[in-house]
């Protein structure tokens, strides 16, 4: 699936199958420019398995990876030296303080010059808002503050493909701004940044380019404007009693339904024809978008 | 009254039986307590004693005689070949593990009494510790029925292997596991539970020796953890008609001892029952920070002091200043410079590694028990027997600690190199690092080289505290040569094996326990063979009993032999750190050429195939002047 503009990150037919049976990637290829990358997909998806193997932690069975035309799989060595990772779940050494910490992985980035590591540090420390916990050791650091290190581990060294995983899990809302702030500024001209979520608003608030995951393989890749502007007119919303709910769906393309003070709000699909007299227009969101797309696969399937 | 089965206490005890009948553990202690009762069973006949038995009397005693079946279970008791270290790793776990995999909130938020859950957690593990122990005596049971031809075998029994199983057995493991429970659940920390098992053979040693040795008999019988008999059972000299007819039974005192150890389990028990909390244990307080840190009760918080509209200003100019102040903190990361190839920028990354290394093991609490053992062992060695010059003092002062000190060196570098090699999976930090432009060799020989200088210095600990012993008893001149040439022809070579051997073995298993099991294991059964006088020079890298100091400095035959075998030593650690690189889960490149140059895969190869053709070589020359 080819998106628009300068290539940074191409996948092709990438596969990855744990044991004998299960199979994590079914063929998957992405071309992905510039910019944050959302990769959207339920728990289960395939998204931590593709994350692994860009990181270079994962060796995939087949397939091609490239970022700036250095193939990934075989020379990772210089892949890491462009890279930034935040895995889902990480840990730190909790005997060491924050500062010694990120001293030390600066260090094995290749920041040999300790003028340039102190400012990059101090910079990095200021950047999460941590500077005046850079002296705490990691034992006593929260969730939060955890991450954050981990987000500043990331940004060493200029990196140009920035792969963070599920990397708001555990954030206060505060915090997940924040983030968010910080990878956008982070993803300029020359820069990857891959935020694989499966919550749409990060998505959405986030990413210039997306693509959806689902059982090992993409469904869609697509920018959240073009996604949304699909479903232009198309969604329609209705509040109803919760028993009539089984007989709307059956009748409609009924993209989610939620319970709300024992009524059930419903928010179908219907192009451009008002379902019935109990929905209204409603503006499509990218949530409506990501529904409708599994929903269609689960029929075709 | 509730059914018991439905209790509380029966639900815990059970899901603690299950999960550890999914550990590797409890199965490794059954294999153990198998193959040592068939050792002991079948090959005391092959033993220095046994043989010297049969020579005087034609026969040995039955293999299910009182006297034998208490002799072996007292000896399993005791510890031989590492029961208590066993037995640690069973029951420093039970309570820990649910606070290590964030379970204790799901647990604790059920109505389960205090009581109940650490009883059903102690009793689960006891109750697998001892079925695991109990294979000991079932082999013994069994082979009744499979007498070798050197064994003489008395009609079938079965009541006594109960009783003794027991009385010497299960009720000294209750009062050990009791107190490795109560230390494992109040610290929360199975390293100092380890510790103490690993402490357990000079505590137990001094406690004899020390204070036990001096009381009246009836109280060194009493206050006896493993249970000792008022006389002996002296066998030397008896027929073995005699031993077999031998009933063993307990005197009062004996059972007032083992009444004792059981009070001091409770003891152990109630302890844990009064101070153990659900909560975390208290951390140090935190500094007041500006940071509106992430949600956490347990964490103070300082909120920025609100700022109150002044004349001339409305609240949403207050905002846009906070803004403006948010906004000041967003400082430009600036671009460094990166050096990741050659061999400056190699050195580089693996002394930062090896200081990470080191301040890693300046915080592990077990070398708060090493660093007493390391001035201990020579302290018991070189302080209170008469020392016969060999050569000269501080040549005997030397060969005696490094005779000493080489099997507690290899067993303290095993458990750095184990614990430093999955340290990075168990702190789940390892994705973070690999996906850093580190190469391998880095990772590998940081732990490597972190654990080979810890152990330089335990050496020089103990090399001081033999000096210091000699100069204190008065046997000057101290040369420092013996201490320089035994510890570096001897000592040295031994742990880089040892750590290079621990290091592949850990890549090639990627299991802490399997690792640990595997090294104990061969080392159990090289060590057993050794005793048994199979010690060749190609399969004995410790050189146990195949030197003296004479023959280091070329007074002997075998100077020339033991040069040859310590090359031979380092050549087989070089081949399993090449190795061990080779196989190392992380990848980096495919093949072993790119862009006309040796990957370090190439390398790795390359110098693995030099050092095996070295070792190769030098175990031909050393076989042929074998």
């Amino acid at each position: 699936m080819r998106l628009r503009g300068k290539t940074m990150l191409r996948i092709r037919e990438l596969t990855k199958t744990y044991g004998s049976s299960i199979q994590a990637l079914k063929g998957i290829s992405l071309d992905v420019p510039p910019g944050v990358f959302g990769l959207l997909g339920p728990n289960g998806a395939g998204k931590t398995t593709l994350m692994k193997i860009l990181a270079t932690l994962l060796e995939p069975d087949a397939g091609t990876v490239e970022i700036n035309g250095i193939d990934l799989v075989s020379r990772k060595d210089k892949v890491r030296r462009l890279l930034g990772y935040l895995p889902q779940d990480f840990g730190l050494y909790p005997t060491l303080t924050a500062e010694q910490m990120l001293n030390y992985f600066a260090k094995l980035k290749g920041v040999t010059d300790k003028r340039e590591r102190r400012a990059l540090i101090d910079a990095l420390f200021e950047r999460v808002n941590l500077s005046s916990a850079r002296k705490q050791r990691l034992g006593g650091f929260s969730g939060g503050m955890r991450q954050r290190l981990g987000i500043a581990q990331a940004l060493i060294g200029q990196p140009q493909l920035i792969i963070v995983d599920e990397p708001t899990a555990g954030l206060d809302p505060e915090e997940r701004i924040r983030f968010h702030n910080l990878l956008a500024e982070t993803a300029g001209e020359d820069a990857v940044v891959i935020l694989s979520t499966h919550i749409v608003a990060d998505v959405s608030s986030l990413c210039s380019q997306m693509a959806v995951i689902r059982k090992g393989a993409i469904l869609a890749s697509t920018t959240p404007q073009q996604a949304i502007e699909q479903l232009k007119d198309s969604v329609w919303e209705a509040t109803v009693p919760r028993e009539q709910v089984g007989a709307l769906k059956s009748r409609y393309q009924v993209i989610s339904s939620q319970m709300l003070g024992g009524l059930a709000r419903l928010r179908v699909i219907s192009k451009g024809v008002r379902p019935s007299e109990e929905f209204t227009p409603a503006t499509a969101v990218l949530e409506d978008y990501y529904f409708d797309l599994v929903n269609q696969r689960e029929r075709a399937s | 009254m509730r059914n018991p089965p439905r209790t509380q206490f029966f639900a815990v005890f059970q899901n603690e039986v299950l999960l550890n009948s999914k550990r590797i553990a409890p199965y490794m202690l059954m294999l153990f307590s198998v193959f040592n009762a068939v050792l002991w069973s079948a090959g005391l006949g092959a033993t220095y004693y046994g043989q010297e038995v049969i020579t005087k009397y034609g026969r040995l005693w039955a293999s299910n005689s009182d006297y034998y079946i208490t002799h072996n279970f007292g000896g399993f008791a005791l510890g031989i070949f590492g029961l208590p270290i066993f037995a640690a790793l069973i029951m420093a776990e039970p309570v820990r593990r649910d606070f290590r995999l964030e379970i204790d909130s799901l647990i604790f938020s059920k109505p389960v009494s205090r009581a109940h859950y650490l009883l059903g957690k102690f009793f689960g593990s006891f109750f697998v510790l001892v079925c695991c122990q109990a294979s000991f005596a079932a082999t013994l049971i069994l082979l009744q029925v499979f007498p070798t031809s050197q064994i003489v075998v008395l009609p079938f029994r079965l009541l006594p292997y109960f009783k003794h199983f027991i009385m010497i057995v299960v009720i000294t493991y209750f009062l050990f596991a009791a107190v490795y429970f109560t230390v494992g659940t109040l610290t929360r920390s199975p390293k100092i539970v380890y510790g103490l098992a690993i402490a357990y053979y000079p505590l137990i040693f001094f406690y004899g020796f020390f204070l036990l040795s001096d009381l009246p008999p009836r109280w060194r019988v009493i206050l006896s953890p493993l249970m000792l008999r008022e006389v002996q059972i002296q066998t030397w000299g008896r027929s073995p008609e005699w031993v077999d007819r031998l009933v063993v039974s307990y005197t009062p005192i004996m059972i007032a001892n083992r009444a004792l150890v059981i009070l001091a389990a409770a003891i152990c028990l109630t302890i844990v029952y009064l101070r153990f909390r659900i909560t975390e244990p208290p951390a140090k307080p935190e500094n007041f920070s500006w940071l509106n840190l992430s949600a956490g009760s347990e964490v103070l918080h300082f909120d920025p002091p609100i700022l109150q509209p002044t004349p001339g200003h409305t609240a949403s100019d207050i905002r846009s200043v906070r803004v403006e102040e948010a906004e000041a903190k967003e400082t430009a990361v600036p671009s460094v410079s990166n050096s990741n190839t050659g061999l400056r920028a190699n050195l580089a990354k693996l002394a930062a590694a090896l200081g990470v290394e080191f301040r890693l093991l300046r915080a592990e609490r077990s070398l708060v028990v090493i660093t007493p053992l390391a001035v201990f062992l020579p302290t018991l060695e070189l302080a209170f027997y008469r020392v016969v010059p060999e050569g000269s003092y501080s040549a005997t002062y030397a060969t005696g600690t490094a005779k000493t000190l080489v099997f507690f060196l290899i067993g303290m570098t095993v458990f750095y190199v184990v614990e430093s090699m999955q340290r990075d999976r168990e702190v789940r930090i390892e994705p973070v690092l690999w996906a850093k432009p580190t190469p391998n060799s880095v990772l590998l020989l940081s732990k490597f080289l972190a654990t080979f200088l810890l152990m330089l210095s335990v050496i020089a600990i103990a090399g001081l505290t033999a000096i210091a012993i000699q100069l204190l008893r008065g046997h000057t001149p101290v040369e420092l040569y013996p201490y320089l040439v035994t510890y570096s022809v001897l000592v040295i070579p031994s742990i880089v094996f040892m750590a290079g051997v621990s290091i592949l073995l850990n890549v090639v298993l990627r299991e802490k326990y399997l690792a640990y099991v595997v090294i104990v294991g061969v080392g159990a059964g090289l060590f057993y063979l050794y005793s048994q006088g199979y010690n060749h020079w190609l399969y004995n890298p410790m050189l146990y009993q195949l030197w003296n100091y004479p023959e280091l400095t070329g007074a002997g035959s075998n100077q020339s032999i033991i040069l040859i075998h310590r090359v031979y030593c380092l050549a087989a650690s070089v081949a399993c750190l090449a190795l061990a690189h080779i196989l190392f889960q992380r990848k980096s490149t495919r093949g072993v050429r790119m862009d006309g140059h040796l990957t370090d895969r190439g390398w790795s190869i390359l110098l693995t195939l030099v050092s095996l053709t070295i070792a190769i070589t030098t175990g031909w020359i050393i076989s042929s002047m074998h």
